[in-house]
């Protein structure tokens, strides 16, 4: 008759050697779930997470175990009072939802380096990423999930932010090269912005949900802010508000860093413009930064003076998009960013135009900076 | 051979005594029990200890990981390592089909309110009937500036309906998105009255849709419907007709039901030139239009049904056959937003209700242009109908009064036209004797025509005095108004009413005819002619119709007299 093994290796094993085994087994389960625990998982407190997955995605939910999502039965009717959503200079003391939404090309590890830096309570802030389906949005879109699971699922519980949202666009992007070069050349602008509008578009109107204060659009290639950047540009309660955007770049001359600004659609109109701009078909836009279109509007890249006085605030007639706060108000009144020319703009500066036809000024910080990646 | 089960003991012989071995057949020299028992000892206690220490600490520290990991998740299921919080949508999934409810498309139903809570009921019972698929409509609502129960009626409707036994009941996510405008929607007579007040108080309606859109909307939409509260009477299929066009932007044609004694068929021809009510504006550009457009200043909004401007439209409304295809297309610029379904891109990609004046138009119409200036596909059905509820507000009284005035002063000038024809024929009378024939001829038949009409506009105007409790007071009134206004509102009004069309026919003025006019006047001959007894029907709304208004009349008139002219719309975007 066989005999079991089991009993023979039972039978010949020292009780001590049992005992090693065991405690060897529940030091291996504590490192197993260490991770885990160490950060305070059991003291984090979500106040707004829903239980449904149809539910706002600026707010996490909880996620159903397999067996259970069966008996969820259909979504609970949710009330929201968006007379109680404030919007105030102290967004911080306030608990005021922030969603910080990038429409992203390439991603930059610098990019999201310097969103972590960010010290506004990460708990109160939304990421919105849209990318295009190309291969080159896929490499991005790979780059960008490795790094949101570091942080969301490892990272130290400060780090982490309330709830990221990743869209992937549903067009094809009409410009297939993403070089610098290329993306500027003035022929090009129109296609380009067109599709950079719908994809701000897409992002804006399917992410901005009912609990949002203030929406900030950075984008990708900003590699470098103050770490208070959203605190401080909420701090001037403009509807609309612009940071500079400069690059940093080496100077071969003076064998050293150096600086030069780098957004101009953040501007003041100007009379030849307007001219030119009546001149113009009803679908031409005016571009700004291009010899062969001298608009001679004040530019807010130029008006930078001295970097101690931050608080400089100039009214503008355009705006970038590359560091903009805007008031979540703005876009639920129905500013966009138009695809297409309206008053012979487009994108973000047709959406200051837009914000201006609702009654909202848009405002721009000269001396207060943001960098732009140098490629 | 030995049997090998005995009754006094093993097999293998030995006795059954002290002995709570598992394995009783296998072989084990005696020798070795004792050992064994005493390590099995060993293990039992081991075993014991190490249990009770887990029981400890799961008692201590109930959500610890290190218990979930040991209870193997059954116990005290710790939700905050389920939270999720990144959500990963692919836009081309959700593009939106013509067969949406095979590829399990959601969309979201969207239904701004306010002081709605008599038309709650109505729609609900229209909510429960839907049959595209429940679980794949989200419903957001958004209650504005409301004085009566409409939160707490809406609420507890829906949660009837997501409790419903019946599993095809409930819907997907629901949101109710409160939202006060404040004082800057009153309905007060101030601000609701005049036409530049009615540009404002759509810029400001157009906000209450975009701020609904804004907060409902999630990327994983492919539909969005928009219904107005107070739809009397819509197919239940509606969703999917609609769908099934496959067109970007979607509408059907509105009619109002009129409910009195008896429900009849009203169409928007016949109400006189009604102010807009909310679904008329599904109108086609005509070129006088475009022209208008041009000389207006950029804030100006071109409300429909005003006749401040005369824009000549073709609209939706009139241009219905009841025995015409329901499946109809045509191509339509500004839209109603009585029922509107579009792709969920088309608000993705940034076409929203503008709450400024684009290319001359806000809030639905704008949202027309809009999506048409970004080239999608703006289609509406002449021969799909649902019907409105028909209730006067305010405005439409005030309205109505206006048109009334208006009607008896054109019938003065008929009158003076009469007493001139007849002077005309006076002097002509000597004429060559075949010009006078022919003129004789042409003059009876236009005079039959004016006659019948006089007789007409006489009856109604006598049932109108009748009703009006001061009549005498608004002839002069009227008389002021016709003088001071612009040239081009009997225009618009011809257009409008179906007594003024026919009028204009006989007109000698009858002013350049715009394409959809001659279309509509086609159509109306159609219908004089191949249905009588429809056309016997008809007259009889615009009979009753001010029956029910008799008080409101009263009282928007006492109102009128404090009413403060000239609220333009500039002065409130100044402030």
């Amino acid at each position: 008759m066989a005999r079991p093994m089991g009993s023979v290796r039972l039978k010949k094993a020292n009780p001590f050697t049992l005992l090693l085994g065991i405690v060897l087994c529940i030091f291996i389960l504590y490192f197993l779930i260490s991770p885990s625990s160490t950060p305070s998982s059991t003291t984090r407190v979500v106040v707004d997470s829903a239980r449904h997955h149809l539910s706002p995605p600026t707010s996490p939910y909880r996620k159903p175990k397999s067996d259970a999502a069966v008996e969820l039965g259909p979504p609970p009717v949710t009330r929201y009072n968006l007379n109680n959503v404030t919007i105030t200079a102290d967004p911080i003391g306030n608990q005021e939802h922030v969603l910080i939404l990038t429409p992203m090309a390439r991603f930059y590890q610098e990019y999201w380096d310097n969103l972590l830096k960010l010290s506004y309570p990460h708990g109160l802030i939304t990421l919105g990423f849209i990318l295009p389906k190309s291969k080159e949005g896929n490499a991005a879109t790979a780059l960008l999930q490795q790094q949101i699971q570091k942080t969301q699922k490892q990272g130290p519980e400060k780090d982490r932010f309330k709830s990221i949202i990743i869209l992937r666009q549903d067009f094809e992007p009409s410009l297939q090269s993403q070089d610098e070069s290329e993306r500027h050349r003035m022929a090009n602008q129109k296609a380009r912005r067109e599709d950079m509008s719908k994809a701000r578009n897409s992002l804006l109107f399917t992410t901005l949900g009912p609990a949002t204060s203030w929406v900030l659009w950075l984008d990708s290639d900003i590699v470098e802010t103050p770490p208070s950047l959203i605190q401080d540009l909420a701090g001037y309660s403009k509807p609309v508000i612009v940071a500079n955007c400069f690059q940093k770049y080496y100077d071969a001359e003076t064998k050293s860093m150096a600086e030069r600004p780098y957004d101009f659609n953040s501007w003041q109109d100007s009379d030849v413009a307007q001219k030119l701009g009546a001149s113009m078909g009803p679908d031409d836009i005016l571009l700004e930064g291009y010899a062969e279109m001298a608009t001679y509007r004040l530019l807010m890249a130029y008006m930078a003076t001295n970097p101690s006085e931050k608080d400089t605030v100039v009214p503008l007639d355009g705006v970038g998009g590359t560091a903009l706060l805007v008031r979540a108000d703005v876009h639920r009144d129905g500013a966009m960013f138009p695809p297409f020319a309206f008053y012979h703009l487009i994108e973000t500066e047709g959406f200051a135009k837009m914000a201006k036809r609702l009654g909202w000024q848009p405002y721009g910080l000269p001396n207060y900076k943001v960098y732009h990646y140098n490629e | 051979m030995m049997p090998r089960h005995q009754a006094s003991g093993f097999s293998n012989g030995y006795p059954r005594e002290k002995t709570f071995d598992l394995s009783p057949h296998s072989f084990q020299p005696r020798t070795s029990i004792a050992a064994q028992r005493q390590r099995k000892r060993l293990f039992v206690r081991l075993g014991i200890v190490f249990f009770v220490v887990i029981l400890i600490t799961l008692w201590v520290w109930p959500k610890s990981a290190f218990a979930s990991v040991l209870s193997l998740g059954l116990l005290g299921a710790s939700s905050e390592l389920e939270l999720e919080t990144v959500r990963y949508y692919d836009l081309t999934n959700v593009q939106g089909t013509a067969r949406g409810w095979e590829r399990e498309e959601r969309i979201l139903l969207c239904v701004p309110l306010r002081d709605a809570e008599p038309h709650l009921s109505m729609f609900f019972s229209h909510l429960r009937n839907f049959t595209y698929p429940h679980h794949l409509i989200d419903l957001a609502f958004l209650v504005s500036d409301s004085k009566d129960r409409t939160l707490e009626v809406l609420s507890d409707n829906l949660e009837q309906i997501q409790a419903d036994p019946d599993p095809k009941q409930p819907y997907g996510e629901i949101s109710i998105i409160e939202k006060d405008f404040g004082q800057e929607v009153n309905q007060d007579v101030e601000s609701r009255h005049g036409f530049a007040a009615q540009a404002s108080r759509r810029k400001l309606m157009a906000k209450a849709r975009n701020w609904l859109l804004s907060a409902a909307l999630r990327p994983y939409h492919s539909w969005v419907y928009w219904r107005d509260v107070d739809v009397e009477t819509a197919p239940f299929t509606i969703l999917e007709d609609l769908m099934r066009h496959n067109k970007d932007v979607i509408v059907p044609s509105t009619y109002f039901l009129y409910t009195s004694d008896e429900p009849v068929e009203l169409t928007i021809s016949q109400m006189s030139g009604d102010p807009f009510p909310i679904g008329l504006v599904v109108n086609s550009q005509s070129e006088t239009a475009l022209a208008l457009a041009d000389t207006l200043d950029e804030d100006a909004v071109i409300v429909e049904g005003y006749a401040e401007y005369a824009t000549w439209r073709p609209h939706l409304a009139y241009l219905r056959d009841p025995y015409g295809d329901p499946d109809m297309e045509m191509e339509i610029d500004g839209v109603g937003g009585v029922s509107i379904l579009a792709k969920a891109k088309v608000f993705r990609t940034g076409v929203h209700f503008p709450a400024f004046s684009f290319q001359k138009h806000a809030e639905t119409e704008g949202f027309g242009k809009m999506a048409k200036r970004m080239k999608y596909s703006v289609v509406g059905l002449p021969h799909y109908v649902i019907w409105h509820l028909y209730e006067p507000s305010v405005d439409d009284i005030k309205h109505m009064e206006e048109m009334e005035q208006e009607r008896i002063a054109r019938e003065k000038e008929e009158e003076e036209k009469k007493v001139k024809a007849a002077k005309l024929k006076e002097q002509f009378g000597d004429g060559a004797d075949t010009w006078e024939q022919d003129k004789q001829e042409l003059k009876e038949l236009k005079e039959k025509a004016a006659e019948e009409e006089k007789r007409r506009v006489k009856e109604e105007k006598a049932k109108v005095a009748q009703l009006k409790q001061n009549p005498n007071k608004e002839k002069p009134a009227a008389q002021d108004e016709k003088a001071t206004t612009n040239q081009g509102k009997p225009k618009a009004k011809q257009e409008k009413s179906r007594a003024k069309q026919e009028e204009s026919e006989v007109d000698d003025e009858k002013p350049a005819t715009s394409k959809g006019k001659s279309k509509a006047k086609q159509e109306q001959s159609e219908v004089d002619e191949e249905k009588p007894r429809e056309n016997r029907e008809k007259p009889k709304p615009s009979r009753q119709k001010p029956k029910p208004k008799q008080e409101k009349l009263a009282q928007a008139e006492a109102k009128d007299d404090n009413a403060v002219a000239g609220n333009s719309e500039k002065k409130r975007l100044a402030e």
